[in-house]
């Protein structure tokens, strides 16, 4: 019976052919290795950036927005500073009858100019319910300094992003003034301040309590946003439903919103995949170059090592394990390396851009990464080496040893 | 008996079909030297590879140690040929990426009956009876002929074979060198009543064979 291929003596065989060829051997291992050390830095990265960019847009904005149609508005506009929505009640009662939402919020929402002591700006003042607004966004998790939601039970507290705080020059316990449209003002003690790392929420977010802002607007119970989060993001059938049966509202959904954050998901998901396997390919094609000159200069040797007894068999072994042993010195190495460059980019400090803030740059350590790295180049390699060794066991000793 | 051939033919299709051995048969004893003799183009070489199993595309039968050889399958011959069949050929053939003591090592390896120490005993004691104990750890590329022929020797005889075929085993090396290494073949042979089958050129050396057949246009003139 034909003994197992897999033996010390067919490694030993492997072995000293690789090593015979050191200098190959090693640049082709060091293909493979940048190609998994790409692979793993890339991914690392671009879905690190993905997964930040999904947190602080999805989870600081909600899925579907609810506010008054602009038609409306002309037609009140002499009457009100707001466009509130007229029929909460009935949204309401969709919304809860509607197994897709997982919560709402109701806001009301306001320009208005904060002035602290130093500055003054123009902002968008959200009016929130704490008990819901708790269920739409982590605020506590967001927080930089100060209290949270609950803060805003205490009527004239205001909770603002980080920019905003930044450019009012105020800290928190601070006092700050600000004027409404219709001319009405209040003085509001600064009570947390917060950061999505989003520059377009942070900039202009505010939070005040909604009923304090209805007082100041002379809108009792008035609404001007209802904000939902969807159990399945992607599933936003509710957004049609609602401008189909209520009049006079307008829906926005997250897509409609993060169009750009959508979209450089994609080209980051697309540039990862693409330029980690062009570079994998690149390393089994060193690898396959390597092992067919070796097959072709070894024809020789191959039609001897038939003719003392090795099969077909222990001759694709012999130069499959070759390969083998380039991919997986390679692949471990590769992630090792990415690990490295990985950990080193997520504590590389980050000038703040004008997109997102953050201090470093947002990395994702996850483990599949490493196995799917470690098994696309380990893959390459058995692939890229299969042809040539198949080729090596089809060398017919005769013609060989006759040819001499 | 340790070899039996019936009525072997064999074709090549290249350029044309043309048959270069014709109805030959052969019975080797065993502890017998055979050398097969002839014209370059005879057929000699052709038919060293059929009797050594390496060609199994012929007509005829062919029994080795009662084993009837056309009958096994590829990796089942493989491993029939590294437990009875020696190899020394015209050109070297030793490994060059492998040292003298590991190229002698290989079949044994292969067989892997006994322990890599063992094999390792026996193989030094090979090289020590071809003379080339002193080389074992050298790379064998940079040996001379003879001494290379030395060490296939050795390599053929590591897994203790049942027969030893040898193709033109001195047609590389001056005559002197030629002598040495036919009657090294002989002598290590004839201790251990090994079965040799040899082609050669050299009138002394079918001359002391124990039987020389000469080899004429694919026919054995017996
Ligand atoms: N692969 C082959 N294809 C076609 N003809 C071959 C092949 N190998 C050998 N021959 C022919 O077979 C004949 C015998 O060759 P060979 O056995 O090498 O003779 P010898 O060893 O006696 O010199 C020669 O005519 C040779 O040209
Ligand atoms: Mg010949």
């Amino acid at each position: 019976m034909s003994k197992q291929v897999f033996n010390k003596t067919n490694i030993f065989i492997a072995f000293q052919y690789l090593s015979a060829r050191m200098k190959q051997s090693f640049l082709a291992m060091i293909g493979v290795m940048l190609g998994v050390t790409t692979f793993i830095v890339m991914i690392n990265f671009m879905t690190g950036v993905n997964d930040f960019l999904d947190d602080a847009v999805f989870n600081g904005s909600p899925d579907i927005i609810i506010n008054a149609s602009a038609k409306k508005e002309l037609e009140n506009i002499s009457r009100r500073t707001t466009n509130l929505l007229l029929d909460v009640t009935k949204i309401d009662n969709i919304l809860k009858g509607d197994k897709n939402v997982q919560s709402y919020a109701h806001q009301i929402i306001s320009p208005a100019i904060l002035i602290s002591d130093a500055k003054q700006f123009p902002g968008s003042i959200n009016g929130v319910f704490p008990a819901q607004e708790r269920n739409m966004v982590d605020l506590e998790r967001r927080l930089i300094k100060g209290e949270g939601f609950k803060s805003l039970l205490e009527e004239n507290s205001i909770l603002l992003g980080v920019s905003l705080a930044k450019r009012l020059q105020v800290e928190v316990g601070d006092q700050i003034e600000m004027i409404l449209p219709n001319g009405k003002n209040a003085a509001l003690r600064v009570a947390g301040i917060f950061s999505f790392g989003i520059t377009t929420i942070d900039n202009v977010r505010t939070y005040v309590s909604a009923a304090k802002l209805q007082n100041l607007l002379d809108q009792k119970n008035g609404i001007t946003n209802v904000h939902i989060k969807l159990k399945d993001r992607d599933d936003v059938s509710l957004k049609s439903y609602l401008t189909e049966n209520i009049d006079g509202i307008e829906t926005e959904d997250w897509k409609d919103s993060n169009k750009t954050i959508v979209i450089g998901n994609k080209v980051r998901d697309i540039l990862t995949w693409s330029v980690s396997l062009a570079l994998l390919l690149v390393a089994g094609f060193g690898i396959y170059n390597i092992l067919n000159s070796t097959v072709i200069q070894k024809r020789k040797d191959i039609a001897v090592l038939k003719t003392i007894g090795y099969s077909s068999n222990d001759v694709v072994f012999i130069f499959l394990v070759q390969s083998i042993i380039i991919g997986v010195l390679g692949a471990v190495f590769g992630g090792l390396f990415g690990y490295i460059i990985s950990y080193l980019i997520s504590t590389t400090p980050l000038d703040t851009s004008d997109f997102i803030i953050v201090d470093t740059y947002p990395i994702n350590f996850k483990m599949s990464y490493y196995f799917l790295g470690l098994s696309f180049g380990i893959l390459t390699t058995v692939f890229a080496g299969y042809f040539p060794s198949k080729k090596a066991s089809q060398v017919d000793p005769v013609t060989i040893i006759r040819g001499i | 008996m340790i070899l039996e051939a019936q009525h072997i033919d064999k074709y090549f299709f290249q350029p044309q079909k043309h048959q270069v051995l014709k109805d030959v048969s052969l019975i080797i004893e065993e502890g017998e030297l055979v050398s097969i003799y002839g014209e370059s183009g005879s057929g000699k070489s052709t038919l060293l590879y059929v009797l050594s199993t390496l060609d199994t595309n012929f007509e005829g039968d062919l029994k080795i140690k009662d084993k009837d050889i056309t009958l096994i399958t590829s990796p089942e011959l493989s491993d029939f040929r590294n437990k009875h069949i020696g190899f020394v050929y015209q050109f070297h053939h030793l490994l060059p990426d492998f040292n003298v003591l590991q190229n002698v090592m290989l079949p044994a390896m292969k067989l892997s009956q006994i322990s890599k120490e063992e094999i390792k005993e026996e193989a030094l004691s090979l090289l020590n009876e071809v003379g080339m104990k002193a080389f074992a750890t050298r790379s064998s590329y940079k040996l001379s002929g003879g001494q290379q022929q030395r060490v296939a020797i050795a390599r053929a005889l590591i897994n203790n074979p049942s027969l030893i075929v040898a193709d033109e085993p001195t047609g590389n090396l001056d005559q002197k060198n030629s002598e040495v290494i036919f009657e090294l073949l002989k002598e290590i042979t004839e201790r251990r009543n090994k079965s040799v089958v040899i082609a050669t050129h050299n009138s002394k050396i079918y001359q002391s064979s124990h039987r020389s057949i000469e080899m004429i246009d694919g026919v054995l003139r017996l």
